[in-house]
């Protein structure tokens, strides 16, 4: 018996396929847009291909992230926030604190020693301290949003960006870029930017070891390292940063077999039917 | 132009008596229009101050400024009186019940009479004005502030607030005649206005009243401890009315007799707020979003209910000594006896008193998770929530949970945010219960 988890986030959808010994068969990232109720299905079809199995194999479906009532053929519906933990836990044992930084919102999870989620803050609807905030600036930069990390890596003199709002913050680049700042120097003080919003954030959990750092934010080198000067110690980062909410998803599905229980008989492979 | 549907704020109430404020509330400013007509006077207030009892002795009709603010968001119509006092330089970071007032005060000075649909018929020109130092500073600087829109005298008291680590024997009697000494200043300054001493008599019989209607809501959050949850936290915040703005009166004991009447018969008779109780929730602290109050039935909808509350709920009944006499004086010891109730507990323990009551309401309302709502304009309630929280963590690992908006300000508050908030706490309380 196999397991998948869906996780339509803002920006990404990813899947994950696990076995009965929880070890990862398949996983596929793939942008959202705007069309993510058609996506869930798409990529659903997708995966089941590259693993040669058939929808019938899968013990468990279940969605998470923001998009994931749009999943009609997934067995249980279950928040970010638990999957995140149960993913990050199954590769990092010892995790207390989760920082998940995605394209529209960041988030912090605290974890007991069972790894049973005790407190959660999530961003205040606002951009600054999540991907999105990065995105912008990028863009007024004229660079890649990968080259972010490792041309911040190169700064010698880290330009001071303020992280209360991310328009304020692309505007005061446009001043510094025109003041003849370089771009490194200006990526370092965007990660220290962001990176300070998002432990402030996280500090009001009560920061304790092993720290991950999970989402599009744990690829970015500049970041995490901008992170790890702000707690004080290293953190971990997972192989692929994008994943751990839906293999959560997945080993929670595995997790609900365990138990006993048993995925819909009814469902079906197919997407929703009230979106055009 | 087509008429739209007022959006619904107000959450659906789970016992008759709380149904009842929407009428009593009415009736508050209702009274205030009505008694100046009779030539009494109306003051101006502010909830938590002590003084409640005084002024319905003295024949003085309380207006709740605050509580006008918090009719408003209900009412979903906050927004002409918030722009107006941000439009005279008040910031939005200051205190949404004070913008929503002076906003108000401006508006009506401005059009020379009442604005047009002002809810409840809106607040009537004061005849007097009573800050007090209870709870935070915009209670006396908002009064202050007034003296923009209207002449009426203002008088502020100072109310107590004694410092936890201090030797309570050797401090009170002190902060007693402190307390005292404030009260019979503003007596003195009532009785100048009214053109008529305090009978003291009446004094002791609107605090006998006073004292009466608290120990029945008392009672009735007592009797809520039973399982399953008979009347939720929504209640709770309705209930409230009487106990703040019709203290020292008749009518107010009479409710509260009802309420415990009535809460006691759903207990005995297991009428639940939700037929499948799965987590019981303390509203930990904050005050309530008066715009979005419905959001206790979103977590009723998923079998969580809010069973108790660390808001508008400072005080419970205290044992004045016998040996005091004199009102004035029972006031003045009453107030050092409610603030300083949790004292010995918490040098005990934590060290923190509000810490102490919220440990206690989770044993004995056995608490699945906590939730506290930080309002950004609120200064008083929201500093020191995440130190509260980390603490309590230390004593309990309950989910706990901290959502932001605001009071009255609807500007601060995310629909969307909220619901994935709420459903990342289900599931912590769920995955806590397995």
């Amino acid at each position: 018996m196999n397991f998948a988890g869906i996780d339509i986030g803002s920006t990404m959808t990813k899947v994950v396929i696990v076995d009965e010994q929880e070890n990862i068969i398949q996983e596929l990232i793939g942008p959202t847009g705007a069309e993510h109720r058609h996506l869930a299905l798409t990529v659903m079809k997708e995966a089941l291909e590259k693993t040669g199995l058939i929808f019938e194999q899968l013990g468990f479906i279940v969605a998470t992230g923001y998009g994931r009532i749009n999943v009609p053929f997934a067995d249980k519906q279950i928040t970010e926030i638990t999957c995140h933990a149960r993913g990050v836990r199954a590769l990092f044992p010892s995790v207390r604190i989760v920082i998940d930084i995605g394209g529209q919102d960041s988030k912090g999870i605290k974890l007991n020693q069972e790894g049973r989620v005790v407190n959660f803050v999530m961003n205040d609807k606002c951009a600054a301290g999540t991907g999105r905030f990065l995105e912008v600036i990028a863009e007024t930069l004229g660079i890649e949003l990968t080259d972010l990390g490792r041309l911040s890596l190169q700064a010698e003199n880290i330009v001071q960006i303020s992280n209360t709002c991310t328009v304020f913050a692309e505007h005061e680049v446009t001043s510094r870029l025109a003041e003849g700042a370089k771009i490194p120097d200006i990526c370092a003080g965007l990660h220290e930017a962001i990176a300070g919003r998002v432990v402030n954030m996280v500090r009001t959990l009560g920061i304790e070891k092993e720290v991950v750092v999970t989402g599009g934010g744990a690829k970015n080198p500049g970041l995490v390292k901008a992170i790890e000067g702000k707690v004080g110690f290293p953190v971990l980062t997972p192989p692929e940063p994008l994943i751990t909410g839906a293999l959560g998803a997945a080993l929670t599905g595995k997790d609900l077999a365990d138990k006993g229980l048993a995925p819909d008989q009814e469902r079906r492979l197919e997407g929703v039917t009230f979106f055009k | 132009m087509e008429e739209r549907e007022p959006a619904k704020t107000t959450a659906t109430k789970g016992t008759d008596a709380a149904r009842k404020i929407r009428a009593m509330v009415k009736n508050i400013y209702k009274s205030c229009h009505e008694a100046q007509s009779q030539g009494k006077k109306v003051a101006y207030i502010m909830v938590s101050s002590q003084y409640d009892e005084i002024l319905r002795a003295m024949d003085i009709v309380p207006l709740p400024t605050e509580n006008y603010a918090g009719l408003c968001a209900a009412k979903r119509d906050m927004d002409r009186f918030l722009t107006k006092a941000e439009e005279d330089g008040y910031s939005q970071v200051l205190c949404s019940y004070a913008r929503i007032g002076l906003g108000f005060d401006s508006l009506r000075k401005e059009l020379g009479g009442m604005p047009e649909n002002a809810p409840d018929g809106g607040m009537p020109l004061p005849d007097i004005i009573l800050g007090s130092s209870g709870v935070c500073d915009p209670r006396f600087k908002w009064f202050q502030a007034c003296g923009r829109f209207m002449t009426a005298p203002t008088y502020s008291i100072d109310v107590m607030h004694p410092p936890v680590h201090c030797d309570l024997n050797a401090v009170r009697d002190h902060y007693v005649q402190y307390q005292k000494v404030q009260f019979e200043g503003l007596i003195a300054f009532l009785e100048k206005q009214t053109g008529k001493p305090l009978n003291k008599d009446r004094l002791w019989e609107t605090i006998r009243l006073g004292d009466e209607a608290w120990r029945l809501w008392y009672e009735s959050d007592r009797l809520r401890t039973a399982k399953p949850c008979v009347m939720p936290s929504q209640d709770h915040f309705n209930v409230m009315v009487p106990a703040y703005y019709y203290s020292g009166t008749q009518e107010a004991v009479d409710y509260f007799q009802d309420l415990v009447d009535e809460v006691k018969y759903k207990v005995e008779n297991k009428l639940a707020v939700v037929p499948d109780e799965k987590y019981r929730i303390l509203y930990g602290g904050g005050l309530p979003p008066w715009h979005t109050m419905w959001f206790f039935n979103y977590f009723e909808s998923f079998g969580a209910v809010f069973v108790i509350e660390n808001q508008y709920r400072g005080f419970d009944p205290v044992e004045v000594p016998d040996h005091v006499k004199d009102p004035v004086e029972y006031l003045a010891w009453r107030a050092f006896l409610r603030y300083t109730a949790r004292h010995e507990q918490a040098k005990a323990n934590s060290g923190n008193p509000v810490v102490e009551k919220i440990l206690d309401l989770i044993q004995d309302y056995d608490i699945d998770g906590v939730f506290f709502h930080a309002c950004r304009s609120c200064r008083a309630t929201t500093i020191g929530q995440i130190h509260t929280k980390n603490m309590l963590g230390r004593y309990s690992d309950l989910p706990m949970t901290q959502f932001v908006s605001d009071m009255v300000d609807l500007r601060d508050y995310s629909e969307a945010q909220w619901k994935a908030q709420i459903h990342a706490f289900l599931d912590a309380m769920a995955s806590r219960k397995k």
